[in-house]
């Protein structure tokens, strides 16, 4: 009998997972399996899908997990298969959809069944248009963290099965370090100060800092030329499409001229302030509120301000 | 000596699309071509790693007629050769359908030993492509790349896995998707501009691939595209003074609870 296949190796993304497959259940009248790869979550996702599979393996790199799983897919008959839009998920996903010789949407905002296929919305062009796209079933879909909150138990709970993962040699892995060691989660984050080109220096950056701390639970983000070209903070904490998405309640955007690979990370921010001395910039076009001035002036009466 | 192959897509400058504000429909008619940002990368790593220790590279892509425009521009980059895909069916080509093609071209053009593009393309970004054309090679493929090298036929990569860096090692011929951190790409300078014009090209024919119908048929198909909008109070506080506009700022955070 066809279902629908949920998939990730991110406990909490698993869970929000269910979300939309429990959606697409109402219009496909098929069960719900969810795979992952931790027991715990494995026994959370029991009380929230009709089948809960934990995936079994010595290693599990992504080249192991994909073959598996598309099997798994194939077995069942998968209709439609969601995937934690994680790095990892993205790239078995995509191996799943080659097996399976289906077509897939990345990044999915939107799932419904309509004429017998899965209609999406995601975007386009960096975040300048939004689209949306037919999939003929079966259908694979990326869905990234946060996107749905995850669902209530349903009060009772599936019997958790087992799939043991055979490991893929053909790639080796040599060591591994664990990114973020700084402990920094910025998507986690209430508030963002968000630096970009127009500091003049690293040291400079103690100025959007000292606002930061001004503004009590706020982190340091930035763009991506800070991180990658000039080094000043670590990549994981840089904005935009191929770096960290982030809806804090407060996005304040300092010398940052907000393009719009830069604005797709961070457009879903509740309330967007900028402060940049170029009036033109496209971040005016972005903000709630703004500053046209001097960072460098600015900054401080700022911070002063808040402290007040 | 490694034989290198990279997959570009040449794609629409994002931006140069306008958004018609009556109806939010997209303007690409003065949108100019561009090789996709992720690939340009692809391209200086694989030309990198041969400047170094010798090899060749050649590039490689699929699009609409306008796809011979990018010949001049990814061979002043460094590749020796490049092969094209003119063919129509690129306009609505998803994953599916760019991998089938890329796949069934390699077989034809091929071997190599490894085979380098971005992790997605600017305008799409399914980032797909390069664990799909894999899975259809029969071959391994280590994606979102930060750093690499090679070594005899071994290539010696660190992958991003959201969570974590993992230092790999694969043998050729393997499928090698880069992130945007791994390079800066050059701009090429005029005497390598004028260089590519002398470098050959070659078109490969999409009837000569053996694919059937139902590979050049898209199963993720777009039904509609409308330009993105944000509602924002865009109340921007602009006056000489800077302590009154500060002044300003702060009460509208204490006013939105943000103080």
């Amino acid at each position: 009998m066809p279902g629908i296949i949920v998939f990730s190796e991110d406990g909490a993304l698993a869970q929000q997972l269910l979300t939309p497959a429990l959606e697409l259940k109402k219009s496909l009248n098929q069960p719900v399996t969810a795979l992952t790869q931790d027991e715990n979550t494995a026994n959370a996702l029991a009380t929230l899908a009709d089948r809960a599979v934990l995936l079994k393996a010595a290693k599990a790199t992504p080249e192991a997990i994909a073959p598996e799983i598309a099997e798994f897919c194939a077995r069942e008959q998968a209709s439609v298969v969601l995937i934690g839009g994680t790095l990892r998920g993205k790239h078995v996903a995509a191996q799943i959809a080659a097996k399976l010789e289906a077509g897939m949407t990345t990044d999915a905002k939107t799932l419904k069944i309509t004429d017998g296929k899965l209609q999406t919305t995601r975007i386009l062009y960096a975040g300048l248009a939004v689209s949306e796209e037919e999939v003929s079933l079966p259908a694979i879909a990326t869905i990234p963290a946060r996107t749905f909150l995850a669902p209530a138990s349903n009060g009772t709970s599936a019997k958790v099965e087992a799939l043991e993962v055979k490991p893929d040699d053909r790639i080796t892995v040599t060591g591994t370090t664990s990114i973020g060691t700084e402990g920094v989660d910025i998507t986690a984050a209430h508030k963002l100060v968000s630096v970009g080109r127009g500091f003049r220096a690293k040291a400079d950056l103690k100025l959007a800092e000292d606002l930061a701390g001004a503004l009590k639970d706020a982190e340091l983000a930035c763009s991506r030329g800070v991180a990658e070209d000039d080094h000043w903070l670590p990549l994981e904490r840089y904005v935009g499409i191929s770096g960290q998405i982030v809806k804090p309640e407060l996005y304040l955007a300092v010398g940052l001229s907000g393009q719009v690979q830069h604005m797709v990370g961070c457009r879903e921010s509740k309330v967007i302030v900028a402060i940049n001395n170029d009036e033109r910039a496209p971040i005016f076009e972005a903000a709630d509120y703004g500053i046209v001035g001097d960072l460098y002036q600015v900054l401080p009466l700022l911070t002063a301000a808040l402290k007040n | 000596m490694p034989k290198l192959l990279v997959c570009y897509k040449w794609t629409l400058d994002e931006q140069d699309i306008k958004i018609n504000p009556a109806d939010l429909s997209l303007d690409a008619s003065r949108a100019k071509g561009k090789i996709s940002d992720f690939d340009r990368q692809a391209i200086e790593e694989a030309t990198l790693i041969v400047e170094k220790q010798g090899g060749t590279v050649a590039a490689l892509s699929y699009g609409t007629p306008t796809v011979k425009q990018s010949l001049k521009d990814v061979l002043s980059r460094g590749p020796n050769k490049a092969f094209y895909i003119a063919d129509k069916s690129a306009e609505s080509a998803d994953a599916y359908v760019t991998a089938s093609v890329l796949a069934a071209a390699i077989r034809k053009i091929g071997p190599f030993n490894f085979i380098l593009l971005g992790e997605g393309s600017s305008d799409m970004f399914y980032q797909q492509t390069g664990p799909r054309l894999a899975q259809l090679l029969g071959i391994p493929c280590v994606s979102f790349v930060q750093k690499m090298e090679i070594e005899g036929d071994v290539l010696k990569a660190t992958r991003k896995l959201s969570d974590s860096l993992e230092e790999v090692s694969v043998k050729g011929p393997a499928v090698i998707s880069v992130l945007s951190e791994i390079n800066k790409p050059r701009i090429p300078t005029l005497k390598q501009v004028l260089g590519a014009a002398k470098k050959p090209n070659e078109e490969v024919k999409i009837a000569d691939l053996g694919l059937t119908p139902a590979q050049l048929a898209p199963k993720a198909v777009r039904k509609s595209a409308k330009g993105f909008v944000m509602n924002r109070k865009h109340i921007v506080y602009k006056e000489s003074d800077a302590a009154a506009n500060v002044a300003k700022l702060a009460a509208s955070l204490a006013a939105e609870g943000l103080r």
